[in-house]
Protein backbone atom coordinates (compact mmCIF):
# COMPACT_ATOMS: atom_id res chain seq x y z
CA UNK A 1 0.00 0.00 0.00
CA UNK A 2 1.40 3.25 -1.27
CA UNK A 3 1.37 6.07 1.48
CA UNK A 4 2.00 9.45 1.39
CA UNK A 5 5.37 10.39 4.05
CA UNK A 6 7.11 13.67 4.72
CA UNK A 7 10.91 13.07 5.30
CA UNK A 8 13.91 15.11 6.69
CA UNK A 9 17.49 14.75 6.54
CA UNK A 10 20.31 16.29 7.90
CA UNK A 11 23.10 15.97 6.10
CA UNK A 12 27.01 16.52 6.56
CA UNK A 13 27.65 20.71 5.64
CA UNK A 14 30.99 18.98 4.41
CA UNK A 15 28.85 17.45 1.40
CA UNK A 16 27.17 20.53 0.85
CA UNK A 17 29.88 22.26 0.75
CA UNK A 18 31.03 20.45 -2.83
CA UNK A 19 27.94 21.00 -4.48
CA UNK A 20 24.10 20.76 -2.73
CA UNK A 21 23.16 19.85 -5.88
CA UNK A 22 24.91 16.44 -5.71
CA UNK A 23 23.77 16.60 -2.08
CA UNK A 24 20.32 17.00 -3.01
CA UNK A 25 20.31 13.93 -5.41
CA UNK A 26 22.44 11.88 -2.89
CA UNK A 27 19.03 11.74 -0.93
CA UNK A 28 16.28 11.69 -4.21
CA UNK A 29 18.47 8.47 -5.43
CA UNK A 30 18.38 6.91 -1.60
CA UNK A 31 14.71 7.09 -2.11
CA UNK A 32 14.29 6.57 -5.50
CA UNK A 33 16.43 3.39 -4.93
CA UNK A 34 13.77 1.58 -2.45
CA UNK A 35 10.81 2.69 -4.81
CA UNK A 36 9.61 6.12 -3.27
CA UNK A 37 8.25 7.93 -5.95
CA UNK A 38 9.17 11.90 -4.81
CA UNK A 39 6.82 14.74 -5.02
CA UNK A 40 9.12 17.28 -3.78
CA UNK A 41 12.48 17.20 -2.17
CA UNK A 42 14.02 20.91 -1.16
CA UNK A 43 16.97 22.15 0.83
CA UNK A 44 14.88 23.48 4.13
CA UNK A 45 17.62 25.14 6.03
CA UNK A 46 21.43 25.06 6.99
CA UNK A 47 21.41 25.95 11.02
CA UNK A 48 23.52 25.50 14.32
CA UNK A 49 22.06 22.17 16.06
CA UNK A 50 20.96 22.27 19.15
CA UNK A 51 23.39 20.13 20.18
CA UNK A 52 26.49 18.39 18.81
CA UNK A 53 25.62 15.33 16.15
CA UNK A 54 28.32 13.28 14.90
CA UNK A 55 31.15 16.30 16.22
CA UNK A 56 29.17 18.76 14.04
CA UNK A 57 27.48 21.98 15.09
CA UNK A 58 25.85 23.02 12.25
CA UNK A 59 24.34 21.10 9.31
CA UNK A 60 21.64 21.15 6.01
CA UNK A 61 18.16 19.89 6.59
CA UNK A 62 16.82 18.73 3.24
CA UNK A 63 12.68 18.15 3.61
CA UNK A 64 11.05 15.83 0.60
CA UNK A 65 7.66 14.65 0.51
CA UNK A 66 7.20 11.04 -1.47
CA UNK A 67 5.05 8.39 -1.76
CA UNK A 68 6.51 4.81 -0.85
CA UNK A 69 5.37 1.23 0.20
CA UNK A 70 5.03 0.64 3.49
CA UNK A 71 7.95 -2.46 3.34
CA UNK A 72 10.03 -0.59 1.62
CA UNK A 73 10.38 1.82 4.32
CA UNK A 74 12.29 -0.77 6.87
CA UNK A 75 14.96 -0.92 4.35
CA UNK A 76 15.12 2.90 3.55
CA UNK A 77 15.21 3.69 7.17
CA UNK A 78 18.36 1.45 7.64
CA UNK A 79 20.28 2.57 4.88
CA UNK A 80 20.00 5.86 5.87
CA UNK A 81 21.15 4.70 9.42
CA UNK A 82 23.98 3.56 8.04
CA UNK A 83 25.11 6.22 5.48
CA UNK A 84 27.32 8.74 7.00
CA UNK A 85 26.69 11.43 4.64
CA UNK A 86 22.63 11.72 6.66
CA UNK A 87 23.23 12.59 10.02
CA UNK A 88 19.87 12.03 11.23
CA UNK A 89 16.47 11.19 9.18
CA UNK A 90 13.17 11.53 10.26
CA UNK A 91 10.11 9.85 8.19
CA UNK A 92 6.48 10.40 9.21
CA UNK A 93 3.71 9.80 7.96
CA UNK A 94 1.55 12.28 6.12
CA UNK A 95 -1.99 13.26 5.18
CA UNK A 96 -1.93 15.38 2.49
CA UNK A 97 1.18 17.33 0.80
CA UNK A 98 1.22 21.37 2.26
CA UNK A 99 0.24 23.81 -0.01
CA UNK A 100 3.09 26.26 -0.44
CA UNK A 101 5.63 22.93 -0.97
CA UNK A 102 5.47 22.59 -4.78
CA UNK A 103 5.88 26.31 -5.20
CA UNK A 104 8.95 26.52 -3.04
CA UNK A 105 10.70 23.19 -4.54
CA UNK A 106 9.94 24.76 -7.80
CA UNK A 107 11.31 28.03 -7.01
CA UNK A 108 14.89 26.01 -5.95
CA UNK A 109 15.10 24.79 -9.23
CA UNK A 110 14.29 27.88 -11.42
CA UNK A 111 17.56 29.37 -12.65
CA UNK A 112 19.72 31.69 -10.22
CA UNK A 113 18.83 29.93 -7.24
CA UNK A 114 21.93 30.40 -5.12
CA UNK A 115 22.86 28.60 -2.00
CA UNK A 116 24.78 30.36 0.11
CA UNK A 117 27.74 28.28 1.30
CA UNK A 118 28.07 26.72 4.65
CA UNK A 119 30.14 29.12 7.45
CA UNK A 120 33.14 27.16 8.24
CA UNK A 121 32.69 26.53 11.80
CA UNK A 122 31.03 23.50 11.54
CA UNK A 123 34.38 21.40 11.87
CA UNK A 124 34.57 18.09 13.98
CA UNK A 125 36.05 19.10 17.50
CA UNK A 126 39.53 17.55 17.33
CA UNK A 127 39.49 14.30 20.02
CA UNK A 128 41.27 15.50 23.16
CA UNK A 129 44.57 13.13 24.11
CA UNK A 130 44.73 13.04 27.85
CA UNK A 131 47.97 13.78 28.82
CA UNK A 132 49.27 11.11 31.18
CA UNK A 133 51.81 11.68 33.39
CA UNK A 134 54.58 9.40 32.66
CA UNK A 135 55.32 6.05 34.94
CA UNK A 136 58.92 7.55 36.57
CA UNK A 137 56.91 10.88 37.33
CA UNK A 138 54.27 9.37 39.43
CA UNK A 139 55.95 6.45 41.36
CA UNK A 140 59.20 7.21 42.82
CA UNK A 141 61.06 3.74 42.44
CA UNK A 142 63.09 2.89 45.87
CA UNK A 143 66.61 2.00 45.44
CA UNK A 144 67.25 -1.66 45.72
CA UNK A 145 70.85 -0.69 47.86
CA UNK A 146 68.88 1.25 49.88
CA UNK A 147 66.79 -1.26 51.00
CA UNK A 148 69.37 -3.89 51.19
CA UNK A 149 71.21 -1.07 54.00
CA UNK A 150 67.86 -1.48 55.93
CA UNK A 151 67.75 -5.32 56.56
CA UNK B 1 -17.18 41.50 26.49
CA UNK B 2 -15.39 37.77 27.15
CA UNK B 3 -16.89 35.50 29.98
CA UNK B 4 -14.90 34.38 32.91
CA UNK B 5 -14.40 30.60 31.23
CA UNK B 6 -12.39 32.29 28.13
CA UNK B 7 -10.20 34.38 30.33
CA UNK B 8 -6.32 32.73 30.36
CA UNK B 9 -5.48 31.40 33.79
CA UNK B 10 -2.60 32.91 35.43
CA UNK B 11 0.44 31.45 34.69
CA UNK B 12 -0.93 29.45 31.13
CA UNK B 13 1.05 29.73 28.10
CA UNK B 14 -2.27 28.98 25.94
CA UNK B 15 -6.26 30.01 26.86
CA UNK B 16 -7.39 27.17 28.79
CA UNK B 17 -10.33 25.92 27.26
CA UNK B 18 -12.43 23.04 27.95
CA UNK B 19 -13.25 21.92 24.28
CA UNK B 20 -9.51 22.62 23.65
CA UNK B 21 -9.65 23.97 19.45
CA UNK B 22 -5.94 24.67 19.83
CA UNK B 23 -3.60 24.04 16.94
CA UNK B 24 -0.55 21.89 17.95
CA UNK B 25 2.82 23.47 15.99
CA UNK B 26 4.93 21.12 14.24
CA UNK B 27 8.20 19.56 14.60
CA UNK B 28 9.83 22.78 12.62
CA UNK B 29 8.19 25.38 14.40
CA UNK B 30 11.13 25.50 16.57
CA UNK B 31 10.08 28.82 17.58
CA UNK B 32 6.63 28.02 18.83
CA UNK B 33 7.81 25.09 20.28
CA UNK B 34 10.76 26.84 22.41
CA UNK B 35 7.52 28.21 24.35
CA UNK B 36 6.78 24.60 25.82
CA UNK B 37 9.95 24.28 26.98
CA UNK B 38 11.42 25.06 30.54
CA UNK B 39 14.91 26.82 31.57
CA UNK B 40 16.11 23.34 31.56
CA UNK B 41 14.75 21.95 28.17
CA UNK B 42 11.76 20.10 29.76
CA UNK B 43 8.26 19.74 28.37
CA UNK B 44 6.00 22.29 30.37
CA UNK B 45 3.02 20.24 32.35
CA UNK B 46 -0.56 21.08 31.19
CA UNK B 47 -2.00 22.93 33.84
CA UNK B 48 1.51 25.32 32.35
CA UNK B 49 0.84 24.62 28.48
CA UNK B 50 -3.27 25.14 29.18
CA UNK B 51 -3.22 22.14 25.80
CA UNK B 52 -5.89 19.52 26.34
CA UNK B 53 -4.72 15.51 26.92
CA UNK B 54 -4.96 14.70 23.48
CA UNK B 55 -3.11 18.21 22.07
CA UNK B 56 -0.94 17.57 25.14
CA UNK B 57 0.44 14.17 23.95
CA UNK B 58 0.91 15.82 20.41
CA UNK B 59 2.86 18.69 21.29
CA UNK B 60 4.92 15.95 23.58
CA UNK B 61 5.77 14.06 20.01
CA UNK B 62 6.32 17.45 18.22
CA UNK B 63 9.01 17.89 20.50
CA UNK B 64 10.43 15.14 20.85
CA UNK B 65 10.77 15.19 16.74
CA UNK B 66 12.37 18.15 16.80
CA UNK B 67 14.85 17.20 19.15
CA UNK B 68 15.84 13.98 17.40
CA UNK B 69 16.47 15.71 14.53
CA UNK B 70 18.63 18.28 16.68
CA UNK B 71 16.06 21.17 16.05
CA UNK B 72 15.58 21.69 19.90
CA UNK B 73 17.87 20.46 22.61
CA UNK B 74 17.41 17.35 25.32
CA UNK B 75 16.92 17.77 28.96
CA UNK B 76 19.85 19.29 30.74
Amino acid sequence: MNRLYEGMFLLDNQVVREDWKSAKTLVAETLQKHGAKLRTLRRWEERKLAYPIAGRKRATYFLGYFDIEVDGLPALRRELDLSEKVLRHLILSCEALPETENELAAAELAEGFTVPAPPPDDAPEPKREEERPSFEDTIEVPDLNDLEDVR
Amino acid sequence: MSSFTERRPKGTILSKDKNCKQTVPNYKDTEFLKKFLSAHGQIVSRKRSGYCAQCQKQLKASIKHARHIGLLPFVG
